[in-house]
């Protein structure tokens, strides 16, 4: 029976090609079909196709990398994972009645073709979307590690004084790394004086001003001082709106007027000399 | 290897915090996660010997899907404790500490769970996950 | 194990060089005290450079300590507390206000000095 499937698959390619592509159209969504063109349309269906088949063919290892590969070049192309499954139900769909259609499956043996035909398409399907989850997932872990090298670099600009530039939202698992850094850079570079710029940091809500004053007790703890800067007019409202309490913390509105006040601290200044 | 630690007088604090250091070290953990795992130990510990007598604290290494930890067990027939919640909250103690206690040491871990029944004693779990 | 301390000029000197348990906290305590009382020394300086870690007991003793010092004329500056314990102490709720500190012995006496001074 298996044969019989197989061999019917391999003759009749190029028309389920072509009416899967034409189904595929009608019912996909728009997304997977416009947004590559035609030509990259067809040649990335009868690649799929094509994998299907292969499942006969070959061993079950060189079909999982191929899978894999297909899964990743999807992904990266932007088929959502409903056109895929999509796909797969209308290839069912075509071989059932095409087969149908020329006869080769009939009333007698329709009970063995569809349990044979189920056995081949179940282990498709979730191969499928494993390596689709899988991609998506790595995807995303490799993202969250991106997100986290660019999370807070302290830089020294003046003997005794370092910035952190904050930018971005803010949570738990950031939080704790910008504490990290922030408190190991204090003390590699030495810094008497450190100050937190949030200009880049969109919303500062109870939860963000929590860890920013955890911050701050935790850099006074190594001995340190610790200044806010870049409090911009809707962040002050909104901080003196939800009531949160930054007395204890030193704040100014810009990193220049931060950076004076810390130089003040550390009793020095900047002074402008006269032209020759 | 043995992971557990007696806790039955103020020197075994010292010892439970001791192996879950050298713990921690082995799977990798950051200096920062080891003094948070250190600390934990040592308020789970001092749990013990104020308000159960004795009890023990055992440190293993612990696995989920895709990730590695380590989890703190500490173990107790002591008097149990009434109200849970209560003792969950901020700056409760009824030892005149300072009153960080066990809201402190779940801060300090990515998992904690209480079990206590009164007059039978309590059980807690904490994992801290390696990043 | 007792730990030592030191005297120079009107100040005293303190590193921590080991573990402390709970005795040796209390022990320093009360060795601390009596030293204040007999020098009439008017400022302290502790180091815990090579401290990784502590736990709210000694968080305890050690707030305490800083009160007792104070209400017998000593200013007390903690210096060198590491990353790892200032970030255990503030995940712990401890926040140690009011108390003084700096990055390292010499940047302690002299912020000590300065305090002395007004």
């Amino acid at each position: 029976m298996r044969k019989l499937i197989f061999n019917y698959v391999q003759t009749h390619k190029s028309e389920i090609l072509n009416e899967w592509i034409g189904q595929m159209k009608q019912d996909a969504d728009e997304r997977a079909v416009y947004t590559m063109s035609a030509q990259m349309f067809k040649k990335t269906s009868s690649e799929f196709i094509e994998l299907l088949i292969s499942n006969f063919t070959e061993t079950e290892q060189e079909f999982q990398s191929k899978l894999t590969g297909f899964a990743e070049k999807i992904v990266r192309l932007g088929w959502p994972l409903t056109v895929v499954t999509l796909g797969l139900r209308t290839f069912g769909q075509i071989v059932t009645e095409g087969m149908q259609e020329k006869e080769v499956v009939a009333q007698h043996n329709f009970i063995e073709f569809s349990v044979e035909f189920e056995r081949w398409m179940f282990p498709l399907y979730n191969t499928i979307i494993d390596s689709y989850a899988n991609t998506w997932e790595r995807t995303v872990s490799l993202q969250k590690i991106a997100l986290q090298e660019l999370s807070a670099p302290l830089i020294p600009v003046f003997d005794k004084i370092s910035v952190m530039p904050l930018v971005g939202t803010i949570d738990t698992e950031r939080a704790k790394l910008i504490m990290e850094n922030l408190l190991e850079g204090v003390v590699s570079h030495r810094s008497e004086v450190v100050l937190i710029d949030i200009t880049g940091v969109p919303v500062v809500d109870t939860m963000v001003a929590h860890h920013i004053i955890q911050a701050a007790d935790a850099v006074r703890l190594v001995g340190a001082k610790c200044m806010i800067v870049g409090i911009r007019p809707e962040i002050a409202q909104t901080i003196v709106t939800l009531g949160i309490d930054l007395n204890q913390v030193i704040t100014t509105s810009t990193l220049k007027k931060g950076i004076e006040e810390a130089l003040e601290m550390t009793e020095r200044k900047i002074i402008e000399v006269e032209g020759e | 290897m043995d992971s557990c630690v007696k806790i039955i007088n103020e020197w075994d604090i010292v010892a439970a915090r001791q192996l879950g250091r050298n713990v921690a070290k082995d799977l990798g953990f950051g200096t920062v996660d080891q003094a948070r795992i250190t600390t934990a130990i040592s308020e789970l510990a001092r749990n013990i010997y104020l308000y159960a007598g004795q009890g023990q604290v055992c440190i293993e290494k612990t696995e989920a899907v895709g990730k590695t930890g380590l989890i703190i067990i500490s173990e107790d027939q002591g008097p149990g404790i009434n109200d849970l919640r209560k003792v969950m909250e901020d700056g409760f103690s009824t030892s005149g500490g300072l009153g960080a206690g066990l809201p402190g040491v779940k801060r300090l871990v990515d998992e904690f769970t209480i079990e206590s029944n009164p007059g039978e004693g309590t059980l807690i779990k904490a994992i801290k996950w390696l990043r | 194990m007792r730990i030592p301390i030191l005297k120079l000029h009107d100040c005293l000197l303190v590193s921590i060089q080991w573990e402390l348990d709970d005795q040796t906290a209390l022990q320093f305590q009360e060795d601390l005290l009596h030293k204040i009382h007999e020098t009439s020394a008017r400022g302290v300086v502790i180091d815990f450079t090579s401290i990784d870690f502590i736990d709210s007991f000694i968080a305890k003793v050690l707030g305490d300590v800083i009160s007792m010092s104070k209400l017998m004329g000593a200013k007390v500056v903690i210096t060198g507390i590491q990353p790892a314990v200032a970030i255990t102490l503030i995940e712990l709720g401890i926040r140690l206000e009011d108390v003084l500190t700096a990055l390292d012995l010499e940047k302690g006496l002299e912020k000590l000095q300065r305090e002395l001074e007004d």
